[in-house]
């Protein structure tokens, strides 16, 4: 997009530059106009007609690009250096500078542009130097804004206070650190202070204020406009000189927009984006899970795709079972892919993510299948999250307490306002707020409490399962006792099941049935908590043990598993861990291992280890 | 802090930016080249004794400041003028009594004068940009929502080639096409001659005028909202709230209705009221393609006559609208965010 607006702009240029080899007659000269000649149509001679004094409109079209650019570009910058020196004087200054120089930025700013220069030019002389100093003059109130807040931005970063530090100067300081970071910003702003300078010059030229001793677009539109070009049915005096200035605007929107993208690149997704449906095995084979299982979850894969990149692989062929009243710990390095199973459960992928195998059955209905509406239903009723961070969880502009309402509503349409806002204040108080902060918003809520209010909106609905995403990170220990203590006792009075996507062992330990340690989005280890903490038996969980500071013993340094977890684009042939792996042998390079039992209710995937029965049935089934 | 002190704050910083304005007016227009003491007295009609009144009831005989006399050089002296026997005391005083000044040239009070042209003005910025802003923003959010698509390409190229029309062009291609084809009126408010029809008649004879002048500005400001409202949405969609939403089994429509459009209307508010400005630039071009009796046209009109009361009331009109429009802003503003108060 910038490079068309770039050459668009370049186009004009040439046009302005080589005018006079270009155009067939020279605008300025003399010229006797017989009335046949006057508004004659486009012919071979004339490509785009002739105007109200019999001039070729083409010739003067390509002349008038000169004006267009000179003013643009000359304006602009008296723009752009008035706007920049009192943005950044500004904004490094601070104080009452600051305030007095906005005050003065804001007043000009209420004043409208363009009747201000229509006066100054009308009470002037409307040649070229007052007409671009008049739109320089009065344009500059938008950049000096935008400068502003940027030095103030780049003002505290680090190596501005490092440079004050050391004794720099303060013209030392703006020229050499906070010019170069402004500078991007500013040439973006450029552009469409060009853009900007050019439409107002059409205007005023179009009001007829211009030059007269140059041809500019807006004045040919004056004089078709004024002298009867609409009701002669002269379309082509009145579309070509638009075109043009719409040619040269458009071509710095573009450039300006284009850079704008590269500059300040935004969030190629969003979550109401269209999903590729899931690909999923609709057969119901025959399963080896318990039969009491809530949920089961079989062979599921996750690829991201991305364009001009092979997908990456954030889970594959996982698979594991949760009944009621569990809970099973979901643990692993950052970027191993637990985010991305627990959103694919309920099909919250960002619409980079696409289910490419797999069946989640819950109750026994596999739920990659189910249309969006049905969907929709089980979600939160059946299966609700606490997200990762409550703070961008929760909708800043919404009252905490209608938030809960929203979803208790949902799923339960026949409830009356009475009974919810009952429901919403019970909720609350279940994690120990109060039920009148309901109508407080997330800002005036401390962490803990948002974390609880994401908490009690979870349990809103009565669901059967709870994914909590790392629930009781960034919280003190007392509250996260709090609410480990509260899932327990929700587990015991209604059956809960919980996965608990986690970093810390120590909780894990404390509350969890089964354990599910992933590498590089695959299963490495899934057995119960016992098994896991005393028999671990894949060496990236050995190494997760290890590195997890044990208290009872004396240890004089902290361990840590070297190397990286792989990157998710380019996965190792053969076992994820192998790089990282001190036992590796030449299999694990070369061939992925299959996730073996190697326990009565254990199983890993490493080709170091015996299966203790053959894995025939691929579905594990923990205690 | 409270809303009250709020609204304090706010009123006060507005009142100080008007205080700036009023003084930078009221000079503007006495270095300006042709001063109105004497382009007013040029009119031979007037007599000796009108003059004079004239003169006297807007202080025109009296220094602009007080020591303005005393700054010169060759005349070195004591500042011996009384400050409230300046023009600048006596024109902030006649503004506080809601005097204007007296037009130069049609010798009607400027208040008079303005507030038929404010009207029109109004009538011609509040159809269009009603329609603009909610065409804009119903747009933006289905480009948003539709990111990456092909109605999301089109949206965006149709408004960054809209927002690159000269608005008084796309002006005259709208009346060239409209007067020749779809029989619409050339321009002016009210076909000449129809005052002494019927209600129904003329009612229907000033929506047909207005239809080309509404539709250029709808056109114009239509890509500049939509374009806003689509980055601010694309933002707005990728927050952790709106899967929140989702999760919560909320529908698609409920989730823009409910957590994404007040979230992404915000900063279109401070874009509107800013714009009254621009919008103002605009109405100047489209009354003058389309004859539209309205402020610009008195702009217009008054440039060329030298009409400098005209003049600086229509500057202070507008600046005193679009402070008050931000003020307005700033308080819907606080009221839609409630951080916004928490920040204070």
């Amino acid at each position: 997009m910038a490079l068309a607006g770039a050459g668009m702009l370049l186009f004009a240029l040439g046009l302005a530059v080589f005018a006079p080899l270009l155009a067939a007659e020279d605008p300025r000269r003399a010229l006797l106009a017989t009335s046949y000649a006057i508004y004659a149509a486009p012919s071979a001679q004339h490509w785009l007609g002739t105007d109200d004094a019999g001039r070729d409109v083409l010739s003067n079209l390509i002349f008038g690009a000169r004006v267009s650019l000179t003013v643009g570009f000359f304006a602009s910058f008296i723009s752009v250096a008035i706007g920049g020196s009192i943005g950044m004087l500004a904004g490094y200054a601070g104080g009452a500078t600051d305030r007095a120089l906005m005050r003065f930025t804001d007043v000009v700013l209420v004043i409208p542009d363009l009747p201000l220069a229509i006066v100054l030019v009308a009470l002037t002389k409307p040649s070229l130097f007052n007409i671009i100093l008049v739109i320089g003059l009065v344009g500059w109130t938008g950049t000096a804004r935008l400068v502003r807040a940027q030095t103030l931005a780049v003002k505290q970063r680090k190596f501005v206070h490092r440079a004050r530090a050391v004794g720099a100067s303060d013209w030392r300081i703006i020229t050499r650190h906070i010019f170069p970071l402004v500078l991007p910003l500013l040439v973006v702003n450029t552009v469409l202070v060009i853009s900007l300078a050019i439409l107002e010059e059409s205007a005023l030229s179009f009001l007829g204020l211009s030059d007269p001793t140059t041809v500019s677009w807006g004045q040919m539109l004056n004089y078709a406009f004024s002298r009867g070009a609409t009701s002669s049915g002269a379309w082509w005096a009145l579309l070509a000189p638009g075109a043009g200035i719409v040619w040269v605007v458009l071509g710095c929107t573009l450039l300006g927009y284009g850079l704008e993208q590269i500059l300040n690149p935004r969030a190629k997704a969003h979550h109401l984006m269209r999903q590729a449906a899931p690909q999923t095995s609709a057969a119901q084979s025959a399963s080896s899970a318990p039969a009491d299982a809530l949920l089961e979850v079989r062979g599921l894969s996750v690829d991201f795709v991305a364009p001009q990149q092979p997908p990456a692989h954030a889970v594959q062929d996982l698979s594991f079972a949760l009944r009621p009243g569990e809970i099973m710990g979901l643990v692993g390095e950052s970027g191993c892919g637990k985010t991305t199973l627990i959103l694919s459960l309920l099909r919250l992928l960002p619409a980079a993510g696409r289910i490419t195998a797999g069946q989640v059955l819950y109750r026994g209905r596999n739920l990659l299948a189910l249309p969006e509406a049905q969907l929709a239903a089980v979600r939160w009723k059946e299966i609700a999250i606490v997200f990762q961070g409550a703070m961008n969880a929760l909708n800043p502009l919404l009252p905490v307490g209608r938030q809960i309402a929203e979803a208790v509503e949902r799923h339960d349409p026949a409830a009356t306002n009475a009974a919810v806002a009952r429901r919403v204040g019970e909720l609350l108080e279940q994690v120990g707020i109060p039920a009148a902060r309901g109508r407080q918003f997330a800002h005036q809520y401390s962490g803990g409490m948002r974390q609880r209010a994401m908490i009690a909106m979870a349990l809103a609905c009565d669901p059967k399962i709870i994914i909590a995403d790392e629930p009781t990170t960034a919280l003190d220990v007392i509250i996260q006792a709090q609410i480990l203590e509260l899932l327990n006792t929700l587990r015991q009075r209604l059956g809960l099941a919980v996965i608990f996507v986690t970093h810390d062992l120590g909780v894990v330990a404390e509350i969890c049935d089964t354990v599910l340690v992933m590498y590089g989005g695959v299963a490495a280890e899934y057995a119960s908590v016992d098994a896991v903490f005393n028999q671990p038996q894949h060496p990236y969980t050995r190494a997760l043990l290890a590195a997890f500071p044990d208290f009872s013993r004396q240890q004089n340094a902290l361990v840590s598993i070297p190397g990286q977890p792989p990157r998710l684009h380019a996965l190792p042939p053969g076992c994820r861990f192998a790089p990282r792996c001190s036992s590796a042998v030449a299999q694990c390079h070369a061939q992925q291992p299959r996730l073996l039992r190697v326990g009565a209710e254990h199983y890993a995937s490493c080709h170091l280890l015996q299966p203790t029965l053959p894995a025939g049935g691929a579905i594990p089934q923990p205690a | 802090m409270h809303a009250g002190q709020l609204l304090l704050r706010k009123a006060g910083s507005a009142l100080l930016t008007i205080g700036f304005v009023l003084v930078l007016n009221f000079f503007l227009f006495r270095v300006l080249p042709g001063d109105p003491a004497r382009a007013g007295i040029k009119d031979p009609r007037m007599t000796r004794a009108a003059q004079a009144a004239i003169h006297q009831r807007f202080g025109l005989d009296k220094p602009v400041l007080p020591c303005l006399a005393s700054l010169n050089p060759l005349r070195r002296g004591p500042c011996l003028v009384n400050p409230l026997q300046t023009q600048f005391f006596i024109y902030v005083n006649n503004l506080l009594h809601g005097e204007l000044g007296i037009s130069y040239h049609t010798k009607i009070p400027v208040g008079q004068l303005l507030r038929a042209r404010l009207w029109n003005t109004a009538v011609l910025l509040s159809a269009g940009q009603t329609l603009a802003i909610v065409l804009g923003v119903a747009g933006g959010v289905l480009a948003a929502w539709q990111a990456h698509t092909r109605i999301d390409y089109a949206a965006l190229i149709i408004s960054l080639v809209a927002w690159s029309l000269p608005t008084f062009w796309l002006g005259l291609i709208l009346l060239f096409w409209g007067s020749r084809y779809a029989g619409l009126p050339i321009g002016g408010q009210l076909t000449p001659g129809l005052a002494a029809a019927g209600t129904w008649a003329q009612f229907t004879d000033a929506a047909r005028h207005l239809v080309l002048p509404t539709l250029t500005q709808t056109i114009i400001y239509l890509a500049e909202y939509l374009l806003i409202m689509r980055s601010t949405m694309l933002d707005v969609l990728a927050e952790d709230y709106i899967l929140t939403a989702k999760a919560k089994g909320l529908s698609t429509f409920q989730v823009l209705k409910d957590h994404a459009l007040r979230n992404a209307a915000l900063p279109i508010i401070t874009i509107v009221a800013l714009n009254l400005g621009f919008t103002v630039a605009g109405a100047v071009q489209i009354e003058a393609v389309f004859s539209w009796p309205g402020l610009g046209q008195a702009i217009f009109e008054s440039v060329a006559r030298r009409d400098y009361p005209v003049l600086q009331g229509a500057f202070l009109l507008l600046a005193v609208s679009v402070i008050v429009a931000n003020l307005l802003a700033d308080l819907l503003y606080s009221w839609l965010d409630p951080r916004v108060q928490a920040a204070l």
